[in-house]
């Protein structure tokens, strides 16, 4: 082979100085290289990496049926291994604009749970058709939207009950009556607290970026907006009786309420914090701050003030509505505090042992 | 209100695809027993009381004031459906416990709050209507529950509780929303129950507002219930149609 070529480059050789004597530079270099080129393309058959020769990428196509009627929507297809169930989801908002992302449910058989948006696709696959069955999962609202039109709500209905509309109470009643102090604190203290989880969902509360159907945002708003409606109504009422045990017990509760929303507050932050600089590898540590120390006896304590406020509200009020609603707040709050006390345990198990969930030694 | 076969769609032995297909263990041999046993009870304390009705009817010659002589049974047995709460609340019965729960207290409350706590009432001829409707209702449900557990239901008892529904609960129904009426004014003399401001906690409850808003809520809950119940009756009856065809 080699010898072949030989002639061949000189011939080449006696052409290029033909045409243009002038590159006696760079002559020698190309004439090399020249050379080299020559060699390699005429090696004939190299032993080639097989990887580079052979590799193609598969791509997955998949299949979305409808969960109730097994028909099909569309198919998604050229959907690359590596790509996760969100990227499938985007596509699919493409192809069919009235399913956004978020108000999609897949699931891989009919009656199976709904998959996480990060799952793999490759992981899905037996084959390189993907089936999915698709459920409407309902008009969607980010968290953000969730609480501040929960929070604003109580917040707007207790100032009308305060300033005591005509259509509510009667006027006479209204204008005759001398108000209580513990009235007008109540208010105060109320207004506080709604402002601060107004404040906090604003500016501290770092969200997942998640959504909740719409469902869940009335069901939320009308227990608290009921809620609030209901005992705003008794206390500014004229004929409210204030707390049996004078102002004792209503600067004991009015205290025992700031240090409650106070300790909320840092709680709120120290959790931000820790969700912000990411190291949620560990449970969150009580700070210098004496508001936080609740986290050495209680996994959830952001829970436990939150429950501590509303029962100061009820003793400073003496109100019964107050003190249903606070009973409710109470079962809600114990029940969230249980399941997350129980990913706790699994999580980080030794530090957590011997706290409890909500109310420290008792529960 | 709970009334007439309602619910039928969400309590036990009544599958027939009306829930998703999981699987489900149903009870344990003791459980069964224990549900035989209770629903035979119920069954015989609803005969005692039509057999109480139809014994005062014909003793007296005329059906108003009835009321008296099946006043004790009436209250006992309805009462005793309160147990079926902790079935479903144990498991042993595949319902909803809020279901059944919402059902045998709005019963219960008719039974004690009305019919029992404002005596006026108790002469009406309202209260028949919904003794009847009731006793028809609770007789077949109880038994058709009865059978199912034993495996040897008839389609003469299938039949009749998916189709006496029909008349019995608007009957039912009637009748109770009739005698909540005729309370109201009783309620709103003697102001029962209610407790008016000012006082120590601050609370207020108007009973006869209360009764206006029982009354209120039929309205959107007897027709979705009606309605539940003749799909029910459709899915129901049908698939044994097609059950005995294929036999």
């Amino acid at each position: 082979m080699h010898r072949r070529q030989k002639p061949g480059a000189l011939e080449h050789k006696r052409d290029l100085a033909a045409h243009g004597g002038a590159l006696s530079m760079s002559h020698n270099d190309t004439r090399s290289f020249f050379n080299f080129s020559q060699l390699v393309l005429s090696a004939g058959h190299l032993k080639s990496p097989p990887v580079l020769k052979h590799s193609k990428i598969t791509y997955f196509e998949v299949e979305i049926l409808d969960m109730q009627s097994k028909k099909q929507i569309c198919i998604v297809d050229k959907v690359p291994p590596s790509s996760t169930l969100l990227d499938v989801k985007h596509k699919f908002h493409k192809a069919c604009p009235q399913w956004y992302p978020s108000r999609v449910g897949l699931q891989l058989e009919r009656n199976g749970p709904y998959l996480k948006d990060s799952i793999n696709i490759q992981s899905l696959a037996v084959s390189s058709i993907i089936t999915l069955y698709f459920t409407d999962l309902g008009q969607q609202v980010g968290w953000t939207t969730f609480f501040l039109t929960e929070y604003t709500g109580p917040l707007l209905i207790y100032l009308l009950f305060y300033i005591r509309l005509s259509t509510i109470y009667d006027q006479v009643e209204s204008t005759k009556n001398f108000r209580h102090p513990v009235v007008h604190l109540a208010c105060f203290c109320h207004c506080l607290h709604y402002i601060r989880h107004l404040l906090e969902t604003l500016f501290v509360h770092k969200f997942s970026g998640g959504h909740t159907p719409l469902k869940n945002m009335i069901k939320g708003c009308a227990f608290y907006w009921g809620f609030t409606s209901w005992i705003a109504y008794y206390i500014n009422h004229p004929r409210y009786t204030p707390p049996s045990f004078g102002h004792r017990q209503v600067s004991f509760a009015a205290l025992a309420f700031l240090m409650c929303e106070a300790g909320n507050h840092f709680i709120n932050v120290t959790l931000a914090h820790q969700n912000h600089s990411g190291s949620k590898a560990c449970f969150p540590s009580p700070t210098y701050n004496p508001f936080t120390w609740l986290f050495l006896l209680v996994s959830c304590p952001n829970y436990t003030y939150e429950v501590g406020s509303w029962i100061s509200f009820t003793v400073m009020t003496q109100t019964l509505p107050v003190g249903i609603f606070a009973f409710l707040m109470v079962i809600q709050m114990s029940l969230w505090a249980q399941k997350k006390h129980k990913l706790y345990l699994k999580r980080f198990y030794p530090e957590v042992r011997r706290k409890a969930a909500m109310i420290p030694i008792i529960f | 209100m709970a009334a007439s076969g309602s619910g039928g769609g969400s309590r036990a032995d009544n599958g027939y695809g009306s829930q998703q297909p999981r699987r489900r263990k149903g009870p344990g041999a003791l459980a069964t027993a224990y549900l035989v046993i209770y629903n035979v009870v119920m069954t015989a304390g609803w005969l005692v009381i039509a057999v109480g009705l139809v014994r005062a009817y014909l003793a007296k010659g005329s059906y108003h004031s009835l009321y008296y002589s099946i006043e004790k049974p009436l209250k006992f047995f309805q009462t005793g459906a309160l147990l079926e709460i902790l079935h479903c609340a144990f498991g042993i019965v595949p319902s909803s416990v809020v279901l059944t729960a919402f059902q045998v207290m709005s019963r219960v409350f008719l039974t004690w709050a009305v019919t029992h706590s404002v005596k006026e009432v108790q002469t009406e001829d309202s209260v028949l209507l919904f003794v009847v409707a009731w006793t028809i209702t609770e007789i077949i449900r109880y038994s058709f529950y009865t059978f199912s557990l034993l495996n040897h239901l008839p389609y003469l008892i299938k039949w009749a509780r998916y189709t006496l529904f029909i008349i019995l609960y608007p009957m039912g129904v009637s009748g109770e929303l009739l005698t909540i009426y005729a309370a109201l004014p009783f309620v709103r003399q003697s102001g029962l129950y209610s407790i008016s401001l000012p006082n120590k906690y601050n609370f207020s409850f108007d009973y006869y507002t209360f009764l206006i808003l029982v009354m209120i809520s039929y309205i959107p809950i007897f027709p979705q219930l009606y309605f539940h119940m003749l799909h029910q009756r459709r899915k129901v009856l049908s698939h044994t149609e097609e059950h005995k065809k294929s036999e």
